[in-house]
């Protein structure tokens, strides 16, 4: 029924989407049902599934009015999006419904984080955290030589973990790229296929990985690179990919009209334009490992992480205020120096 | 003589609908310099991208140097581009590369590829580029980076970078709309020179009719996808210029 809109299967799905969201809101405020009646999966899913009916019919009504709606206003092709008069979009429908379902979302968040100022003010809980606090500032250096032993251990640790994921994540880089692979079928489903699983294994915290190969490999630095290294890979291979994306067609023209083969272009017209963003990806990555580096030492994966768990969890703060210390200047060196190089190799 | 390039009813609609040619016939003799005219969005940069597969035609037929090449694939795409060079409106060079690495891309499609990659091209081929770049008077600049040159200066390494090619055609799509006048007149003038001396055929997109007289030997006029005006360049009077142009369009003279 969309002929070659096909965009038009999206908003309408959206229009729904959004539809049984704030009708599901809308229905809570007015029965404010039972934890058991949350609990209902089956019923739920039924009503759910009913709005989300509800949804698609109304979105369809609406264009039908020729109403445009938030999906269509999102999902329509750029050369629609600049038709038409210019009106803001608080004076639109789609505006009007974007505004509704923000602040509603805003409204429910609150409620949900249980958000109180009693809870902030009260004076018994006050008084801890100053405690905690003040046994932070005021740092135990006995400490200090174990912990600058540890940090050194951390920051190699960051920067094994980097050095180890950067040929992998440039190779895969080129695979993930959406116009690198829009030649064939074959090759979007090789993208959509690498996407997808770095998705997950972006979406999976460093801390889970480090977890489950300190069983694999035994507690300790190793088990804490690998779990790093893991994480960069993909995170590298997105940020890598996405620069790929953004590059200057122009020279990959140049050099293909050249009659040069594929490989040739790819080194030619595309690595001369994204070898500096890389690099400046990488340094900050490094720097962003040496930050997550001290937290996977919390479950056993080596460095200063571990050291501050031992503490931590005696209550020793001014132990532990000395490791923070320790930890915050590293992370403040690297941090500077990391901003230093990529703004002088821009 | 036989053409060395003939297009015979080639026609492209792009995938959001837009007919940017409907059925465009022409042949190029060798050694012509022939001018394709017509406002933006006549077809004139389709046209030639269409030549060298940079875009596939969606109907018609190519037939260059006596074979047909409107169905090519993979390596034999390579193979026509090779011998069908291009020039572009923005230059099109890799910036960060040295204006003689520049020109040595010419050659990548007979070096093999790991001798390019590694950047091992034989002392003949950079010979070949130095003198490439002399002709276009540009061998001083050889070792500095392409993007530090001026607009005028990269098209004439685009030009080197082409002839470097050993091309049996040269197609330039737009070569100097982003160029000011003088500079302008400059790059026509070493295309005119390869035309002459070098005997490369030229088929050139432009905008302004004043160079059109000044260089071509022979001229189209592209209007909405469909040829409109085919012959000399001194035939294009008033009421030509209307038609190709539109009613109320004024001369510009680049002098």
């Amino acid at each position: 029924m969309f002929g070659k809109n096909s965009y038009l299967y999206k908003a309408t799905l959206f229009d729904a989407i959004v539809f049984a969201y704030l009708s599901t809101l809308l229905l809570f405020g007015i029965f404010s049902p039972s934890e058991e009646n949350l609990l209902d999966l089956k019923t739920n899913f039924q009503i759910e599934f009913a709005l989300l009916l509800l949804g698609l019919f109304t979105s369809l009504t609406l264009a039908k009015f020729k109403i445009k709606t938030l999906g269509i206003a999102i999902f329509e092709p750029p050369h629609k999006k600049t038709q038409g008069l210019a009106v803001p979009f608080y004076k639109t429908f789609w505006g009007v419904v974007l505004l509704t379902a923000f602040s509603v979302t805003c409204y429910v968040g609150i409620r949900v984080t249980e958000f109180s100022f009693y809870e902030l003010t009260n004076r018994e809980g006050f008084g801890g955290a100053v405690r905690l606090i003040k046994g932070i500032f005021s740092p135990n250096f006995k400490v200090l030589p174990r912990a600058i032993l540890e940090i050194i251990e951390t920051v190699y640790i960051a920067f094994v973990a980097t050095v180890l994921a950067v040929p992998l994540a440039f190779i895969l880089s080129f695979f993930c790229a959406k116009n690198m692979m829009s030649g064939s079928v074959g090759t979007k489903f090789v993208y959509t296929l690498l996407r997808g699983f770095f998705n997950i294994l972006r979406s999976v915290e460093p801390i889970i990985w480090a977890i489950i190969f300190s069983v694999w490999v035994g507690i300790g630095p190793f088990a804490g690179m690998l779990a790093l290294m893991l994480h960069t890979v993909a995170s590298l291979a997105k940020q890598y990919s996405e620069q790929i994306e953004c590059i200057d067609d122009g020279p990959v023209e140049g050099i293909q009209a050249t009659g040069a083969s594929f490989i040739q272009v790819l080194w030619f017209a595309v690595v001369p334009q994204i070898t500096l963003p890389y690099v400046a990806f990488t340094i900050f990555r490094w720097d962003i490992n040496v930050r997550m580096a001290t937290i996977i030492g919390l479950v056993g994966g080596g460095g200063i992480g571990d050291m501050l768990i031992q503490y931590q969890g005696q209550a020793m703060w001014e132990e532990v205020g000395c490791i923070a210390l320790v930890i915050v200047s590293v992370v403040w060196i690297m941090d500077t120096a990391s901003a230093y190089i990529r703004d002088a190799i821009k | 003589m036989n053409p060395l390039l003939s297009i015979k009813n080639l026609k492209k609609t792009y995938p959001n609908g837009v007919e940017a040619l409907k059925g465009v016939s022409l042949s190029v003799q060798p050694g012509e310099f022939l001018v394709v005219i017509g406002l933006s969005g006549s077809g004139k940069s389709t046209l030639l991208k269409c030549v060298n597969h940079l875009i596939d035609p969606s109907a018609g037929e190519i037939i260059f140097n006596g074979k047909d090449i409107t169905h090519a694939k993979g390596e034999e795409v390579q193979q026509i581009r090779q011998q069908m060079a291009m020039i572009f409106q923005s230059f099109n060079l890799v910036e960060r590369h040295s204006v003689i690495s520049n020109v040595l891309m010419g050659s990548l499609s007979r070096t093999p590829i790991l001798k390019s990659i590694l950047g091992f091209f034989s002392t003949a081929e950079k010979a070949k580029a130095m003198d490439y770049l002399k002709l276009v008077g540009i061998d001083d600049q050889a070792y500095y980076r392409a993007g530090q040159l001026s607009g005028g200066q990269k098209q004439r390494v685009a030009v080197a970078r082409a002839l470097m090619q050993n091309p049996k055609i040269l197609l330039a799509d737009e070569p100097v709309a982003s160029l000011d006048p003088a500079t302008c007149h400059v790059v026509m003038d070493y295309l005119k020179k390869i035309n002459k001396e070098l005997g490369l055929t030229i088929i050139c997109n432009l905008h302004f009719l004043s160079l059109v007289r000044q260089y071509a030997t022979r001229v189209v006029a592209l209007k909405n996808g469909s040829l409109v005006y085919e012959g000399s360049p001194q035939e294009i009077d008033e009421k030509w210029f209307e038609k190709i142009y539109g009613e109320g369009a004024k001369q510009v003279h680049v002098r």
